[in-house]
């Protein structure tokens, strides 16, 4: 249809008002453009005119001066001798044509009415179904049915929030149901916000959404998991054991003291972590990155949210849909470190003995044997998903209830985790005003737990020692002579290590929602969390080597438990009143958080599989411990969301949080926020341009707070320390206890400030999309704990409170292509990235670092350092210019002013920086070494369908960040090396002038020094996936709808130059970015099946 | 540890603020009591106790740090808000003064003994005895002869007969004992069972052995006279087999380890320190016999400075008349110099060799060959850190900038 209309009026779309009422018009018009007259006579009536424009642009202007007329009779008489003829229809609609197409009186009332669904056979209600070229329509009811009447040869418009439009030419037919389909245009796609959603054209800040097929699609166990490299400006590190939740930070390090991680609330209720979620049970994922966005969050909102929707049934005619998602493989080591041999390890060690100054201790290193401790440690470990899901709606009701299963292997091999899950979801529509529904989650993992030092240890263990004798006894470090430092056989940790977590979780909110006076929705929600955890530790005894032996067997049980509640109330108003869109939320809630955790332990019970009982233990050696905490959050909100024109948009809103946290004086907290935004594409001046489908400019701004930190932190607290316990001379004891505190002056929570700035542009038929933020967003009043006097005497040494502020600052870009080749080949490409600086600002102590020592050896070691000016844990140490060659070397490097800088020295030490000049290597010669904050992080996702074919390839990578790779130098003696340390050490003059000597732990090697500090860049395949789903012409009878097979493979290539096991390493802020005891890195190598019936 | 060892320790040298703090916590703990427990309702007598042995803690805190540092800021009560956190040194003087006072109080109030549990808690010997040492550092030796006259006058310590038993755990708070850091291997508890005092000086490279910090040297060796039995259970050597029966092996790190501190293997418990049963001796009886010969060989009283020497000496003997015969020099410089050698093998390793050397004037003889400089090495350096954190409130001492 090449017929240009124009939308003459802008109205609310339910406008078709039945009967005649308003047929009469009085209008009194001098010299006016037909257009103009036609504009009064809607305004003043019920009548709505479709025409061709272009008809009436080369009318002359008319007068009109008529008196309670018919509506008729004026367009007669302003009609005459125009070559315009019109026809009034049953629906108050006038089409008027030219006189010569004659077809008018031809043109018929037509009654057209239809079904229209949406993805899945859902039933939309609320579809706006239009006459193109007109606003006159009418909207799908609950039902999703629809009736109008139209001219015979109208087209229908059908569109939905959400969906891509359809025209429908309606040719007569007076049946036309429609399916809609999800609209693939990112600016029309429907984000979830705080308290509600928005088109995406529509927001003003920055929020991220993913659909949760993207995330189920990956073989991780946690859905953030899956989000790496997917989010611009979100860093998540996976890391630890099965089970272990990864470390995500939004637009950089929020928070030191308290929890750095995001608030996340799935269907409305707030929650620290989501194991309990199946991947495959997640409709979408909102990373809510800007502070405007993130402030109706208030208290919890510093350091991002990430709204998560689970998936609903859809209403449809009540047939049940069963889907089956499961996956299966292998997860492999990648980056396997290569350690020194047996003999490798024996000439070092001899080495080391003789820059001790004692005789070499293994005569023969060329014939010892080798064991390789990883292989004999680790595996190629299981992994699997599976989940089946029953789904379904009547035109009432829907449910959706799902059961998982996740097993992991660990890669030690005693190390398992396995989680099941279910999910139940179900709507009801108790009238037409009034909607109820519950969700309820419930999962129960179980784990075999690992040693927490066995990664360190299998890096450690000499290699010289055999894991068994040739009489199935443990091989003994002890008698290979192996110093006392490193008296472990790893085989020996693993077997007697018994720690068992089983963990129960049970959440779940229900809601009512009430629609009244057409514009006003009141929501009303309950959630509840539970959760317990049960740790069951029992060291039995045994005797295995001279060290690793227990002489009282020890049963230590824990018990942690979690009973957190909200509530949430909302009124909603939604009105458009012609050019005015307005959107106001007003809200109250209130949550409650108890915690309690009890834990005892008692020595002497008998060893016994299955359950074990405290009271089989040595009453006299019980020990019992428990804690806990209640804190309770009051909270009002509210938020405005206007447009004008669709073009103008204004955000803006309001938190206030009470939390009894907090001392009375500071118990509330403020959070406003504003954003704006400009559709410019919506300008006139920009409608004759064809580059942009939609160009956005926004801007924003808000306040969010961090109350994740300590409950009582301004409260002086009486501690019963084990340190002291008073001894009598006899042996007996006595509890003691202390206030070794100082009291802060009173804490509040942290505030944080966000400035936002975004460009938003989908182009050449939004194809492509590009979208840039530049964002500043600082932490004020950041709960530190910074370093005091010694004289005061504090057990910590340092205070707690209010005291320090921090910047992150950065860009973030998302580019995406997609497009259509023919009908079988379709590819989209979309790469994002974040760049960020970290800094800290002030600290209440002014220019005094905050130190840490992580993964180091000796007193005060500190490797990572916390100042003004610089950023959040920054590495620090002395400068290694080379290693000592000789002697002569060593008494030949002088200060200006002749002091030999190090005249304890070895040949093959390291030779330190001496940056003060003044002769000696002290703290006062340490320099920043590196950033454990990423300047970089980034992602390139990529997918391509051919036919039935699909391939997804993930790239992934971090870069201008560094590793402090702490395995080298965390040494106390006899510790193994690497191969490489082997090949490149310094082993006599002009060996290398880089690797020291194998007295790497001793001398003063081991203090913090850039050679432990490495490029920790890297880049990946982050996801490989090839899938074909079967043609349906296969499916045939077999009652199957839709099958899929796909095979995949996750960090199976990766590109990094760092020496050490990964570079993805991690770490609490101020201690992040060391490698020591990491979780290897490894790749998952994958089958799976998506099925539906 | 070598900066120790060549006196080139920096103010950044973290051991020094390691030290400098754990001695204001122990100083915080006493002023908690000492300022909050006259306002409880409680046991009169009790509560007097109680203070009477917090001021003895509290002054043997501020003895270790004006012996190490000089001017230390002197705290003696809780600090009321922030602007008491950040106070200057105080002159030492003061700060022996106000330990003299604690001292005194808790000398006049504590009782001498105590049976069952409460052994071991501070007895009125102890505040002379520590007393005593403190006016040693001051040569105050009126007041050395006044205190140590008065801890013989007590009648209730004496020599413990075997030298070597005397530092294993069963003889803990035996005769000779007047105070000692009391510590135990509390079942179940490891968290409380947590003293190192064994563990770091204990052999290293043998399974409960220990890490094998502070180890005697061969100057050590070569001051025992011929034949004293004390220098075989003050050293540990390798290679030989201990009187408890633990075969040192020739293959371990250090040719010699500390006797004292030293715990038998076999009492070692996995999941607890190695040899976190053994008391820390701080007084005992010896000690208070040396200083009682120093002070009145300092005032001219010969005879009873000879007394005090040889019953130290007839005890180490253990009856052997063949060795460490008794000193009958009169020449004050030479039973000075009787004195200071006694005092250096008796009390070897038992940590005030090197504060003694530096009272006694000795230091740039003894210990100069090997990095001491005068003027600068009395003392070690105020820890850097809490120069930085006071703002320059705190000063450092001369020769450490």
């Amino acid at each position: 249809m090449k017929l240009t209309v124009a939308i003459l009026l802008i109205t609310c779309m339910h406008v078709a008002a039945a009967g005649h009422s308003q047929d009469h018009v009085t209008l009194n018009l001098k010299s006016v453009e037909l257009r103009k007259a036609l504009i009064s006579i809607e305004k003043k009536t019920n009548y709505r005119f479709l025409f061709n424009e272009n008809l009436l642009s080369k009318i002359p202007k008319v007068d009109v001066s008529v008196t309670d007329m018919p509506v008729g009779e004026v367009l007669n008489q302003i009609l005459q001798n125009t070559g315009i003829s019109f026809k009034i229809f049953e629906n108050n609609l006038i089409v008027l044509r030219p006189s010569e197409e004659g077809r008018l009186a031809e043109l018929q009332d037509l009654k057209v009415s239809g079904h229209v669904s949406g993805s899945g056979g859902a039933i939309l209600a609320g579809v706006s179904v239009t006459i193109k070229g007109t606003t006159t329509g009418t909207i799908t009811d609950q039902n999703g049915n629809y009736s109008i009447t139209v001219p015979d040869d109208a087209v229908l418009v059908f569109s939905y929030v959400g969906y891509e439009d359809q025209e429908i030419a309606v040719s007569g037919k007076s049946t036309l149901n429609v399916s809609l389909q999800l609209s693939t245009k990112i600016m029309d796609q429907v984000v979830v916000v705080g308290y509600g959603s928005s088109k995406k054209l529509d927001l003003t800040g920055s929020v991220a959404q993913v659909k949760g097929e993207e995330v189920a699609k990956q073989s991780t166990f946690s859905p953030i998991s899956a989000l790496q490299g997917k989010v611009a400006g979100v860093q998540i590190n996976n890391t630890g054991a099965p089970g272990s939740p990864p470390e995500i930070r939004i637009r950089g390090v929020g928070t030191v003291y308290g929890n750095p991680n995001p608030l996340y609330v799935v269907d409305g209720v707030w929650y620290d972590d989501i194991s309990f979620l199946n991947s495959n049970d997640i409709e979408s994922i909102s990373v809510l990155k800007d502070a405007s966005s993130e402030s109706i969050y208030g208290i919890r909102a510093a350091n991002g949210v990430i709204l998560i929707t689970t998936k609903k049934g859809k209403r449809n005619d009540g047939k049940p849909t069963i889907n089956y998602n499961g996956w299966a493989g292998n997860q492999v080591v990648t980056n396997q470190i290569k350690m020194a041999t047996g003999s490798e390890y024996e000439t070092m060690v001899n080495e080391l003995n003789v820059i001790n100054g004692k005789p070499a201790q293994y005569s023969d290193p060329a014939s010892v044997g080798n064991t390789d401790w990883y292989h004999q440690i680790l595996r190629n470990a299981f992994v699997t998903n599976q989940q089946v899901s029953v789904t379904g709606g009547s035109q009432k009701s829907t449910y959706n209830f799902s059961l998982g299963y996740y097993n992991q292997n660990g890669l030690v091999k005693t190390n398992t985790f396995n989680r099941y899950n279910f999910h139940l979801q179900n709507d009801y529509e108790l009238a037409k005003f009034l909607k109820v529904g519950a969700t309820i989650n419930g999962a129960l993992s179980n784990s075999n737990d690992i040693d927490g030092s066995i990664f360190h240890q299998l890096y450690s263990a000499a290699p010289n020692v055999p894991v068994y004798y040739a009489d199935g006894t443990y091989g003994d470090p002890n008698d290979f002579k192996v110093g006392s430092s490193n008296q472990f056989n790893p085989q020996v940790t693993v077997d007697f290590f018994n720690n068992h977590t089983r963990t129960y979780k049970l959440n779940g909110n229900a809601y009512a929602e009430l629609k009244f006076a057409k514009h006003f929705t009141f929501h009303t929600s309950a959630g509840g969390d539970f959760e317990q955890s049960e740790i069951n530790n029992y060291a039995p005894v045994y005797t295995a080597t001279i060290a690793q032996r227990n002489t009282v067997s020890k049963l230590n049980v824990s018990r942690n438990e979690n009973r957190n509640w909200i509530v949430e109330n909302t009124l909603t108003y939604d009105r458009k009143i012609n050019d005015h869109s307005f959107k106001i939320l007003i809200g109250q809630g209130a949550q409650e958080y108890k915690f309690y955790g009890l834990s005892a332990s008692v020595q002497n019970v008998p060893p016994g599989s299955g359950n074990q009982y405290l009271s089989l233990g040595t009453a006299s050696s019980a020990n019992l411990s428990d804690n806990g905490s209640l804190s309770r959050v009051s909270s009002y909100f509210g938020r405005l969301n206007y447009s004008y024109k669709d073009r103008y948009l204004l955000t803006a809103s309001m938190r206030a949080d009470g939390s009894s946290k907090f001392s009375e004086s500071n118990r509330w907290g403020y959070f406003p926020s504003v954003g704006l935004g400009w559709i410019i594409t919506n300008e006139k001046f920009m409608e004759s341009q064809h580059l942009f489908d939609n160009l956005k400019l926004r801007g924003s701004w808000g306040k969010i707070g961090n109350m994740s930190v300590p409950a009582n932190l301004s409260v002086l607290t009486v501690t019963q320390n084990a340190g002291f316990i008073y001894v009598g001379g006899n042996g007996s004891t006595s509890t003691g206890a202390s206030i070794n505190t100082v009291v802060p002056p009173a804490t509040y929570w942290e505030r944080g400030e966000g400035t936002d700035v975004g460009l938003e542009a989908s182009m050449l038929n939004s194809r492509l999309y590009a979208e840039l933020d530049w964002y500043n967003k600082k932490t004020e009043k950041a709960i530190f704990d910074i370093p005091i006097l010694g004289t005061i005497g504090t057990n910590s040494g340092t205070i707690i409170g209010n005291q320090a502020t921090f910047q992150n600052q950065g860009f973030e870009f998302l580019v995406t292509w997609k497009d259509r080749i023919n009908k079988d080949w379709n590819y989209s490409i979309s790469a994002n990235a974040g760049i960020n600086k970290n800094k800290v600002l002030d600290v209440s102590t002014g220019a005094n670092p905050i130190y840490q020592a992580v993964g180091t050896t000796g007193s005060n070691n500190f490797n990572t350092r916390t100042i003004i000016g610089e950023p959040i844990g920054e590495f620090f140490g002395y400068q290694v210019i080379g290693v000592f060659q000789s002697a002569q070397d060593i008494s030949d490097y002088k200060s200006s002013g002749g002091v030999v800088v190090q005249p304890n020295a070895k040949p093959g030490d390291f030779k330190y920086k001496d940056v003060n000049g003044d002769g000696v290597i002290d703290a006062k010669d340490k320099v920043v070494l590196g950033n454990p904050n990423p300047k970089l992080i980034f992602g390139i996702n990529t997918n391509v369908s051919y036919k039935d074919f699909d391939l997804t390839l993930d790239f992934q990578g971090v870069s201008g960040v560094q590793v402090y790779n702490a395995n080298l130098g965390l040494r106390y003696g006899t510790e193994n090396f690497t191969e490489d340390f082997y090949k490149n050490r310094w082993h006599g003059q002009g060996t290398s002038n880089f690797y020291p000597s194998a007295n790497i732990g001793g001398s003063s090697n081991y203090l913090s020094n850039s050679f432990y500090v490495e490029d920790g860049s890297y880049f990946r395949i982050r996801n490989m996936q090839l899938g074909y789903t079967l043609p349906q012409h296969c499916l045939k009878n077999t009652g199957i709808s839709r099958l899929r097979v796909y095979v995949n493979a996750q960090n199976a290539f990766n590109f990094f130059k760092y020496r050490g096991f990964s570079p993805e390493v991690g770490g609490a802020p101020t201690r992040a970015g060391i490698d020591v005891n990491v979780y290897p890195l490894y790749a998952t190598y994958n089958f799976g099946v998506n099925l539906t019936f | 540890m070598n900066d120790f060892d060549n006196f080139t320790a920096t103010s950044t040298e973290g051991q020094l603020s390691d030290f400098w703090k754990g001695q204001y916590q122990e100083i915080n703990l006493c002023n908690q009591v000492l300022d909050n427990i006259p306002a409880l309702s409680m046991d009169a007598t009790l509560k007097a106790r109680y203070l009477l042995e917090s001021k003895f803690l509290r002054a043997y805190s501020y003895f270790r740090l004006v012996r190490a540092f000089g001017d230390v800021p002197l705290r003696l009560h809780l600090p009321k808000d922030a602007s008491e956190y950040n106070i200057p040194r105080t002159p030492k003087a003061q700060v022996w003064a106000a330990i003299e006072q604690d001292l005194n109080d808790a000398a006049a109030g504590l009782p001498t003994s105590y049976t069952g549990a409460d052994v071991g808690r501070i007895t009125k010997g102890a505040a002379l005895a520590l007393h005593a040492k403190v006016a040693m550092y001051q040569a105050k030796w009126n007041d050395v002869k006044t205190y140590t006259d008065q801890v013989i006058g007590l009648g209730v310590y004496s020599l413990f007969p075997d030298f070597e038993k005397m530092f294993r755990v069963q003889n803990e708070n035996c005769s000779e004992s007047i105070f000692e850091i009391q510590t135990a291997l509390i079942p179940g508890n490891p968290a409380a069972s947590n003293s190192q005092y064994s563990q770091v000086q204990g052999v290293r490279g043998v399974p409960a052995g220990g890490w094998g910090f502070n180890v005697p040297t061969q100057d050590l060796v070569d001051a025992f006279e011929p034949g004293d039995p004390r220098l075989n259970a003050t050293i540990i050597f390798r290679g030989t087999t201990t009187a408890e029966g633990d075969a040192i092996p020739s293959t371990v790190p250090n040719p010699m380890y500390n006797y004292k501190s030293y715990v038998p293997f076999s009492m070692y418990v996995s999941g607890f320190n190695q040899g976190c049963q053994q008391n820390i001796r701080v007084l005992r009886y010896a000690d208070v016999l040396l200083m009682n010969a120093e002070a009145n060989n300092e005032l001219g009283n010969t005879t009873a400075a000879l007394t005090s020497l040889n019953k130290v000496r007839q005890r180490a003997r253990a009856g052997n008349s063949g060795i460490l015969p008794d000193v009958t020099t009169t020449d004050k410089a030479a039973l000075r110099n009787a004195i200071w050698h006694e005092r250096r093998v008796e009390m070897a390793m038992e940590f005030d060799r090197y504060f003694d050397v530096i009272r006694q004037g000795r230091a740039a003889t003894l210990f100069g060959p090997k990095g001491w400089q005068a003027n600068k090495n009395e003392v070690w350096p105020i820890p850097q850190s809490e120069i930085d954190l006071s703002a320059g409130i705190l000063t450092q001492n001369p020769g450490y900038n």
